[in-house]
C-alpha cells in the first residue's frame, strides 16, 4: 500500500514537471492544449458538416466529443513511446518504479483532458444542449485512463526492443484515428461494425455520445466491452513492462 | 552491519555491432535466427561485501566494470549468475547529471529527481534550502538547467543524493569535474554520514581522493576482481601495473 502511495506521489511529481517543461517557454502555453483540437474541429465540421454531418443529429457535438477523446488516446500514447528512451539517462542511473514514467504521462494528459472538456462544455451550452450527462463521464474516465495506461505500457516496453516503433505508431494511430468513427458514423455499414469491435476508442466513443451528447443509456454490451477492453490492456500491460523493465536500462 | 553483501556475480552483455537497428532489420534477423552480437562479460565471479560506516573505492580502466558493478548493486541491471544483498536505502549517483531536465529551472529539477530518489514533497520543501545551500548554487534557483556548467550540475546532483537519506551511497565519478573547495566540502558531507552508519562506495579516477579517504579499495580488470583490501597496499600496486 505505501509502495502505491510513493508510486503516485512520484507520478505527480514527475506529470507537475512534464506540464512545466512542455509549456516552457511557449508564449500561448496552456492555450495550445485548447487550439489543437479546436482547429482539428472546425476544420473537421466545415468539410463535413455537409455530407456526413446531415444525417447525425447534434453533429458539432458529436464531433467534438470525439475529437477530444481521441486526443487524450493519440497524446498519452505517442509520448509514452518516447518516454523510455527520453528519460534513458534517469532509468540508468536511479532505480525508481520504472511505471511512474508512464502512469506520469497519463496523468498530465488527463490533466490537459479536462480542459478539453471544458471547452466541450462551452459549446454544449453555445448549442443549446445540457450537458447534464457529464456526471457520468468521470466513471468513464477511470476505464478509459485504465485503457490508455495498459496501451501506453504496452507501447513504451515494445519501444525499447523496436526502435522505430515511435514512427510506425505516428502512422498506426492515425489510421485508428480514421478507423474510429469521430467525424463519421458506422450507420448500417456491417463490415465496418465488425471491424469496430475490435477498436477499443469505438467503445469509449461511442458510450461518451449516448451519455453526454445524446443523454440516453448507452447499450450494456458496449459498456461491457469498454470494460474487458481496458482491464484486458491493463493486464497485458503491466505484465510485460513488469518482465522487461529490468533491462531497460541495458537496452537504451 | 553488513551493508552490501555480493556473491559470486556475473554479468553479460550482448553487444550488438549495430545496436540501434530498425525494426525491418529485426524482423528479418527475428525469423533468420542470425542476429550479429557477441557476448562481452562485464563483471565475472564478482565477490566482496561491504559493513556500514565503510567508504571503499572502486578503481580500474574505463570498461573494467566499475560503473556496472554499481548498477547492479541498485538494482538497475539484473545479474546473470550470483546474488547481490543490499540492507539499507539505496542513492545511486551514477551520470546523473546527464539525466538532469534540461529546459527546467534548477528548482524543479531539485524536486523531480529528490521525488525519483523516495522524499515526499513534503520532505523536499523541509530540505529544499539546505540542498540549495551546499550546492553553492543560490544564485541560479531560477536558472534553468542547460546554462549551467557540467561542474554546476554535478554539484546539484550530489547535493539532491547527500540529502536522500543515503544508508547506501553509490557514487560514480562525481568529483571528477568539481572544484577543490567543493570535493573538500562534500568529502567531508559523506564522512559525517558514514560516521552515522551509511555505507559508501566510490567509483574515481581521481587516486587522490580515494587514497586520502577510502579505507578499503577493490580493484577491477575486464569485470574480475584484482586485488581487494588495505587502500595504500593496493593503490601502490595499481599505479605500478
Amino acid at each position: 500500500m505505501d509502495k502505491i502511495k510513493s508510486t503516485l506521489e512520484l507520478s505527480l511529481a514527475l506529470a507537475r514537471a512534464q506540464f512545466k517543461e512542455r509549456n516552457e517557454g511557449s508564449y500561448l502555453g496552456i492555450l495550445w492544449y485548447l487550439l489543437g483540437p479546436f482547429l482539428m474541429f472546425l476544420l473537421l465540421l466545415l468539410v463535413f458538416s455537409d455530407r456526413v454531418g446531415t444525417n447525425i443529429p447534434r453533429y458539432p457535438l458529436y464531433l467534438l466529443l470525439g475529437i477530444v477523446m481521441f486526443n487524450f488516446f493519440q497524446k498519452a500514447t505517442s509520448e509514452s513511446t518516447k518516454a523510455i528512451s527520453i528519460n534513458r539517462w534517469i532509468i540508468k542511473s536511479i532505480n525508481f518504479p520504472r511505471e511512474s514514467l508512464i502512469s506520469s504521462i497519463v496523468l498530465a494528459t488527463l490533466f490537459s483532458h479536462i480542459f478539453e472538456i471544458v471547452l466541450f462544455i462551452v459549446f454544449a451550452l453555445f448549442f443549446k444542449v445540457s450537458p447534464a450527462g457529464l456526471i457520468f463521464y468521470p466513471l468513464i474516465l477511470i476505464f478509459f485512463c485504465i485503457f490508455v495506461y495498459g496501451a501506453s505500457l504496452i507501447l513504451a516496453t515494445l519501444n525499447v526492443y523496436f526502435v522505430d516503433l515511435d514512427n510506425i505508431w505516428t502512422f498506426v494511430s492515425r489510421l485508428v484515428w480514421l478507423g474510429t468513427p469521430i467525424f463519421y458514423t458506422i450507420g448500417g455499414q456491417t463490415r465496418l461494425f465488425y471491424v469496430s469491435l475490435f477498436n477499443p476508442m469505438y467503445y469509449f466513443i461511442t458510450i461518451t455520445r449516448d451519455i453526454i451528447v445524446y443523454t440516453r443509456i448507452p447499450e450494456i454490451w458496449m459498456i461491457i466491452g469498454a470494460v474487458i477492453y481496458s482491464l484486458l490492456f491493463l493486464f497485458i500491460g503491466l505484465l510485460i513492462f513488469n518482465k522487461l523493465k529490468i533491462k531497460f536500462a541495458e537496452l537504451i | 552491519m553488513e551493508r552490501i553483501i555480493v556473491e559470486g556475480v556475473s554479468k553479460k552483455f550482448k553487444i550488438g555491432f549495430k545496436k540501434n537497428r530498425s525494426a525491418l532489420a529485426r524482423f528479418v534477423s527475428l525469423f533468420s535466427g542470425i542476429e550479429p552480437k557477441k557476448i562481452i562479460w562485464a563483471l565475472k565471479e564478482v565477490s566482496f561485501s561491504v559493513s556500514s560506516e565503510e567508504i571503499v573505492g572502486i578503481v580500474g580502466k574505463n570498461g573494467s566494470g566499475k560503473s556496472t558493478l554499481l548498477r547492479i548493486i541498485a538494482g538497475i541491471y539484473d545479474v546473470d549468475s550470483g546474488k547481490v544483498s543490499t540492507n539499507g536505502k539505496i542513492v545511486s549517483l551514477i551520470n546523473l547529471s546527464m539525466g538532469l531536465k534540461e529546459k527546467l529551472m534548477m528548482e524543479d529539477n531539485i524536486y523531480i529527481f529528490c521525488s525519483l530518489l523516495g522524499l515526499s514533497i513534503k520532505e523536499i520543501k523541509k530540505r529544499f534550502n539546505s540542498i540549495v545551500e551546499l550546492s553553492e548554487l543560490g544564485n541560479f534557483v531560477s536558472t534553468k538547467i542547460y546554462q549551467f556548467s557540467e561542474g554546476m550540475k554535478q554539484r546539484l546532483a550530489f547535493s539532491i543524493a547527500i540529502h536522500c537519506d543515503p544508508d547506501i551511497l553509490l557514487l560514480d565519478e562525481v568529483f571528477e569535474v568539481g572544484d577543490r573547495e567543493f570535493k573538500v566540502k562534500s568529502v567531508n558531507k559523506i564522512k559525517e554520514f558514514t560516521k552515522n552508519g551509511t555505507t559508501v562506495l566510490l567509483v574515481s579516477h581521481g587516486l587522490g581522493i580515494v587514497e586520502r579517504y577510502c579505507d578499503r579499495v577493490i580493484w577491477l580488470d575486464e569485470g574480475r576482481i584484482v586485488r581487494i583490501g588495505d587502500t595504500k597496499e593496493i593503490l601502490n600496486e595499481y599505479q605500478r601495473y
